[in-house]
């Protein structure tokens, strides 16, 4: 009787047991650095943004970043980089090199209510040393223009030049109607402005170290 | 009346399809003519193109009118007629119109001057028809 008590105790505990036991998990992580480091975005950096009508093609471009910001390497792993930090972009600051197109862009995406346009830095597939040779990563970007937000990943190339400089040139295609914006048209529709745009960025960072 | 309406419906549909159908192979075969209208000036969202395409009816109409009141000052042939109609409305009601745009709008020199080209094009197609319908 006390050894069928046991067996049944053991049987029921069993289960318990062995999920303490058994703690390791599926894939490991394995995290290189401890400390986060930080990237401070500097004013030389520029975002493009091309797209097309049916007429013509337009470049319009933030040829200077106004603002210092920070990119924070908060944690390294085996399954990539994860980032804090954004940078906000004056959408009053886009040049399309012709006034009309400029005051056009700035209108569709609503400037005057969202002035601001933010890129937020999620994450890096990975980081690896960065050295003269531009080397291709991929990462995910939180876009936010006219108050939409959406997450897309970004193919960069990684780079740093002999003033250790470090350039992230990152670029992407996207659409107006991603973020609920309305490509302009013209005179009844007879001109049209396609719903694609690639916007290409060009950050220029300097690495501070460690916190 | 009858005859306004009817001859400014007739006019109205000849215009539409030149007028349009102009301005489509004109964005065509000139885009660089048109790159000036990606301006915040010119409706971008696509809520007036209804009234953008009665244009051409709304012009027929009044021009029907304007015909039938002064008809009896254009002398001389069908073609003679027609030109000097378009010419007289051109002058009259397109060039002070014109004039007062250009110079309070942020438009080209070239954009006014189609307008005004398009508008005594359109007058003149009007004046021929009305001279041939309603003699």
């Amino acid at each position: 009787m006390k050894n069928k008590n046991i067996l049944w105790v053991s049987l029921l505990l069993f289960p318990v047991i062995a999920a303490f036991v058994n703690t390791r998990p599926p894939t490991p992580i394995v995290i290189r650095g401890t400390s986060p480091k930080r990237w401070v975005v500097s004013q030389n950096s520029s975002l493009r943004v091309n797209g097309s009508t049916n007429i013509n093609t337009f470049s319009c471009v933030i040829p200077a970043y106004d603002k210092t910001d920070t990119i924070t390497i908060k944690s390294e792993t085996d399954k990539g980089v994860i980032l804090s930090g954004s940078i906000g972009l004056s959408v009053n600051s886009f040049d399309c090199h012709n006034s009309g197109m400029t005051k056009q862009l700035q209108k569709t995406l609503n400037q005057k209510q969202f002035p601001v346009l933010q890129i937020r830095f999620l994450s890096l597939n990975n980081l690896p040393a960065i050295t003269r040779n531009p080397e291709a990563i991929t990462g995910l970007v939180a876009i936010e223009i006219a108050g939409v937000t959406k997450q897309f990943e970004i193919n960069y190339q990684i780079s740093e030049d002999s003033e250790h400089v470090i350039n992230l040139l990152g670029s992407r295609m996207l659409t107006f109607s991603d973020f609920k914006l309305i490509p302009p048209r013209k005179l009844g529709g007879m001109i049209k402005t396609k719903d694609q745009l690639t916007v290409a960025f060009h950050l220029k960072m300097k690495a501070i170290g460690d916190l | 009346m009858k005859k306004i309406l009817t001859t400014g419906l007739i006019a109205g549909c000849i215009l539409f399809i030149l007028s349009y159908g102009g301005l489509y192979l004109g964005v065509r075969f000139f885009p660089g003519l048109f790159v000036a209208y990606n301006n915040p000036l010119f409706n971008s969202d696509g809520s007036r193109d209804v009234l953008f395409y009665l244009h051409a009816f709304i012009i027929s109409f009044a021009l029907s009118w304007f015909w039938d009141r002064f008809k009896g000052l254009f002398k001389g042939t069908l073609v003679m007629r027609g030109l000097e109609f378009g010419f007289v409305y051109s002058i009259i009601a397109l060039l002070p119109v014109m004039w007062i745009s250009f110079s309070s709008l942020d438009i080209t020199v070239v954009m006014v001057l189609s307008w005004f080209l398009y508008g005594l094009v359109q007058a003149v197609i009007a004046g021929l028809v009305f001279a041939k319908l309603n003699p």
